[in-house]
C-alpha cells in the first residue's frame, strides 16, 4: 500500500511536470539567465523587460511572433505546494498557450474593451470553486470576473487562470514605475527556420541576459528534477520492497510452523517434495496478488489523500480522475512486483516445509 | 511385501543425553498378516513404526523392502513406496483441516497421477466402505473423531497399500468406536489381504492379531 501511494503520488507529480513539455512546441522560451525553470515555466529568478519581446521580434531574422508571459504561482500560506497558477498573456495571443483548448459553453476569452477584470479559470479551480462565467472573485485586492470555464482534464490548465498580462502585472507588482517586466517571452519562428539556430540567435542578439530555450533544452533542464525524483522514489520502493519480502517470509514462515503437522502428513503420505514446493510458493503468490488489489485500493486513496494534502485540491476533484493519480500501468506493474516478491519470499518457507518430517513432528508434539 | 529389519536402532540426543528409542530390532512382516504392537507410552512403538514405514532414518542396522536395502533408495523411491505400497494411519488421524473427506482420501491418488474421475469414483467407493457414504462433502472439523480415523483409514487404502500401518489408530477414541475401528482395519486385512501393523495398547487388537509383539525400553519381543 505504501509503495503504491508513494509511486503515485510522485507519479501524479512527473505526470504533470512531463506535461509541461507539451506546451510551447516548436517555439523557443526566452527567460532570464538566472530563472529557475521547469520545462517552460520559470518558477523563480531574475524577470525580464517586456519590451524585450518587440526587440526579438524586430532585431532577430526568423521571428514570426514573441510573446511576452508573466507566470505566477497562487500564493497560500497553509499549502506546501502552489496549488493555483495565474499567467498573464497580451490580449489575442491565449491560443499560444491553450492551443484548441475550448472554453465551456456561454464562456468568452478577455476582451479589451471589457472595463471588467476578466480572467478564465480551469476547470478544476471551476468545480473547486464553483466558478462559473459571471463570478466575482478576488486576487490580492483586485475584484476579477470568471470570462470562461477552460473544458479541459489537463492537470497545468485546469488550475489556472488565465488573464490579459497588463491585469497580471497590476495584481503581482510587475508594473511600475514605467516599467513592464515579464518571466518568459514565447517566441514564434516563421516557417521552415531551424529552431536551434533561432535560439542561438536570440542569445546572441544582445539584447539581455537571457537564455533561449529550444525544446530539447526545455527537457533537459527538467530531466535531472525528474531523475532525481524517481532516483529517490525507485530508492524508496526498494527498501520498502525489501521490508516487505522480509514481512512476507515472516508471516509465511509462521504459518508453514503452525501447519507443520500438515506438510509432514504430506510428506509421509509420499507427496514429492516439487508439489510441496509448488503449495507454498502458490500460497504466498496469491497472497502477493490479493494484498497486491487491497494495496492498489488503499494505496490509491492514500495518494488521494496525500496530493489533496500537498496541493489543498478536494478530494471529491481527484476520484473521478483516479486513473491519473494511480495510471493503470502503474497498477500492472505493482500488482507483477508484489506477485514476484511474495513469491521469492516464498523461497524459503517453501523449503522448510518439503524438509517437515512426520517423526520429528510427532516426536516434537509428544 | 515383505519387510526386514537387522538391528535396527535409532537414537535421539535430547540436551547432553542419548536415548535409545529402537534398540537392535529384528522384525519381519511378509504376507497379509494383523501384527500388534504394544508396550507403554514412550518404549519406541511409534519410532519403529516411522522407521519400518520409511518415515525415518535408522541410527544404525538396516531395514529391507524386498530384500533391497533401504538405505541405498533415494529420498524419491522411498516416498514413491510411500506413495504406493503403505498406507499409515496416524493417532491423531492427520486429515488436511481443508479438504473435505473425498479430497484427503483423494489426495494420495492425485499425486500418483490418476485421473479425477478414478480418483473420485474410487474414494467414493472406499468412504463406502468405511460407512461414510454420507459424509463426503464434510470437513475433518464436521466429523466426529471416530469418523475422521475412517476417513484417515480409507485414505491409507487409497493407493491400494500393501500394508497399512497403524499407530495407535485407537488411542483418541471411545471404546464402542474403537472397536469399530478395529474391526474395520481386520476387515481389510482378511478381504483385501493387506497386511496391518499396529502399535497399540488395545487389548481387543491384541485379540485378533496374528502376531503380537511387545515393546520394552525399544526392544522387540515376539509373544505368539
Amino acid at each position: 500500500m505504501s509503495i503504491v501511494a508513494i509511486g503515485a503520488t510522485t507519479s501524479r507529480y512527473i505526470s504533470i511536470i512531463k506535461e509541461m513539455h507539451i506546451y510551447f512546441n516548436g517555439k523557443v522560451v526566452i527567460v532570464h539567465k538566472r530563472a529557475i525553470v521547469i520545462e517552460a515555466f520559470p518558477i523563480a529568478g531574475e524577470k525580464l523587460d517586456e519590451s524585450m519581446a518587440e526587440k526579438v521580434k524586430q532585431e532577430v531574422a526568423g521571428v514570426e511572433n514573441a510573446v511576452p508571459m508573466l507566470f505566477m504561482y497562487g500564493e497560500d500560506a497553509l499549502q506546501p505546494l502552489p496549488t493555483n497558477l495565474t499567467i498573464g498573456i497580451p490580449f489575442g495571443n491565449w491560443s499560444v498557450l491553450v492551443g484548441p483548448t475550448p472554453l465551456k459553453p456561454r464562456g468568452h476569452w478577455p476582451s479589451a474593451d471589457s472595463i471588467e477584470n476578466e480572467v478564465v479559470v480551469g476547470s478544476s479551480l471551476s468545480d473547486q470553486y464553483n466558478l462559473t462565467v459571471g463570478t466575482k472573485i478576488k486576487i490580492e485586492d483586485y475584484d476579477l470576473k470568471v470570462a470562461g470555464v477552460l473544458d479541459t482534464s489537463s492537470a497545468l490548465l485546469s488550475r489556472l487562470i488565465i488573464a490579459s498580462l497588463e491585469l497580471v502585472q497590476d495584481i503581482y507588482g510587475y508594473g511600475v514605475a514605467g516599467s513592464n517586466w515579464v518571466n518568459l517571452i514565447v517566441v514564434e519562428p516563421v516557417k521552415g527556420v531551424n529552431i536551434e539556430e533561432l535560439a542561438e540567435r536570440i542569445e546572441e542578439a544582445e539584447i539581455g541576459n537571457i537564455n533561449a530555450l529550444t525544446e530539447e533544452e526545455r527537457t533537459h533542464h527538467a530531466q535531472p528534477l525528474i531523475n532525481n525524483i524517481e532516483t529517490w522514489t525507485l530508492g524508496i520502493r526498494s527498501v520498502l520492497f525489501i521490508l516487505s519480502m522480509i514481512f512476507v517470509t515472516t508471516v509465511a514462515m509462521m504459518n508453514i510452523s503452525e501447519r507443520r503437522r500438515d506438510f509432514a502428513t504430506l510428506d509421509a503420505i509420499g507427496a514429492p517434495k516439487s508439489f510441496v514446493f509448488k503449495m507454498v510458493i502458490t500460497e504466498t503468490g496469491l497472497m502477493g496478488l490479493f494484498g497486491g488489489v487491497a494495496g492498489i485500493l488503499l494505496g490509491s486513496v492514500a495518494a488521494i489523500f496525500l496530493v489533496s494534502f500537498f496541493t489543498g485540491i478536494p478530494i471529491s476533484l481527484f476520484f473521478p480522475g483516479i486513473f491519473d493519480i494511480t495510471p493503470p500501468y502503474l497498477m500492472t506493474e505493482i500488482l507483477a512486483s508484489t506477485v514476484t516478491v511474495t513469491c521469492i519470499a516464498g523461497v524459503i518457507p517453501s523449503i522448510a516445509a518439503t524438509r517437515m518430517r512426520i517423526a520429528e513432528v510427532l516426536r516434537a508434539e509428544y | 511385501m515383505n519387510i526386514r529389519t537387522v538391528d535396527l536402532t535409532r537414537k535421539f540426543r535430547v540436551g547432553s543425553s542419548e536415548i535409545t528409542a529402537v534398540d537392535r530390532v529384528n522384525f519381519e512382516v511378509d504376507g497379509a498378516k494383523f501384527i500388534a504392537i504394544v508396550g507403554p507410552s514412550g518404549s519406541g512403538k511409534s519410532t519403529l513404526l516411522n522407521l519400518i514405514g520409511l518415515n525415518d532414518y535408522p541410527t544404525s542396522g538396516k531395514i529391507f523392502i524386498d530384500n533391497r536395502d533401504a538405505s541405498l533408495f533415494s529420498g524419491s523411491k522411498r516416498r514413491k513406496i510411500r506413495l504406493f505400497r503403505i498406507g499409515f494411519v496416524f493417532q491423531t488421524f492427520n486429515l488436511l483441516p481443508t479438504l473435505d473427506a473425498l479430497e484427503n482420501v483423494e489426495l494420495p491418488m492425485s499425486l500418483a497421477g490418476k485421473s479425477q474421475k478414478e480418483q473420485r469414483e474410487k474414494a467414493v467407493r472406499l468412504l463406502q466402505n468405511v460407512g461414510l457414504g454420507d459424509r463426503l462433502y464434510h470437513r475433518p472439523k464436521e466429523l466426529s473423531i471416530g469418523e475422521m480415523q475412517r476417513v484417515a483409514i480409507a485414505r491409507a487404502l487409497a493407493n491400494d497399500s500393501e500394508v497399512v500401518i497403524a499407530d495407535e489408530p485407537t488411542g483418541e477414541l471411545d471404546s464402542k468406536t474403537a472397536k469399530e475401528i478395529i474391526g474395520l482395519l481386520f476387515d481389510i486385512n482378511r478381504k483385501r489381504k493387506t497386511a496391518v501393523i499396529v502399535a497399540t495398547h488395545d487389548e481387543k487388537v491384541v485379540e485378533v492379531a496374528d502376531t503380537l509383539y511387545t515393546v520394552r525400553d525399544g526392544k522387540l519381543w515376539l509373544e505368539q
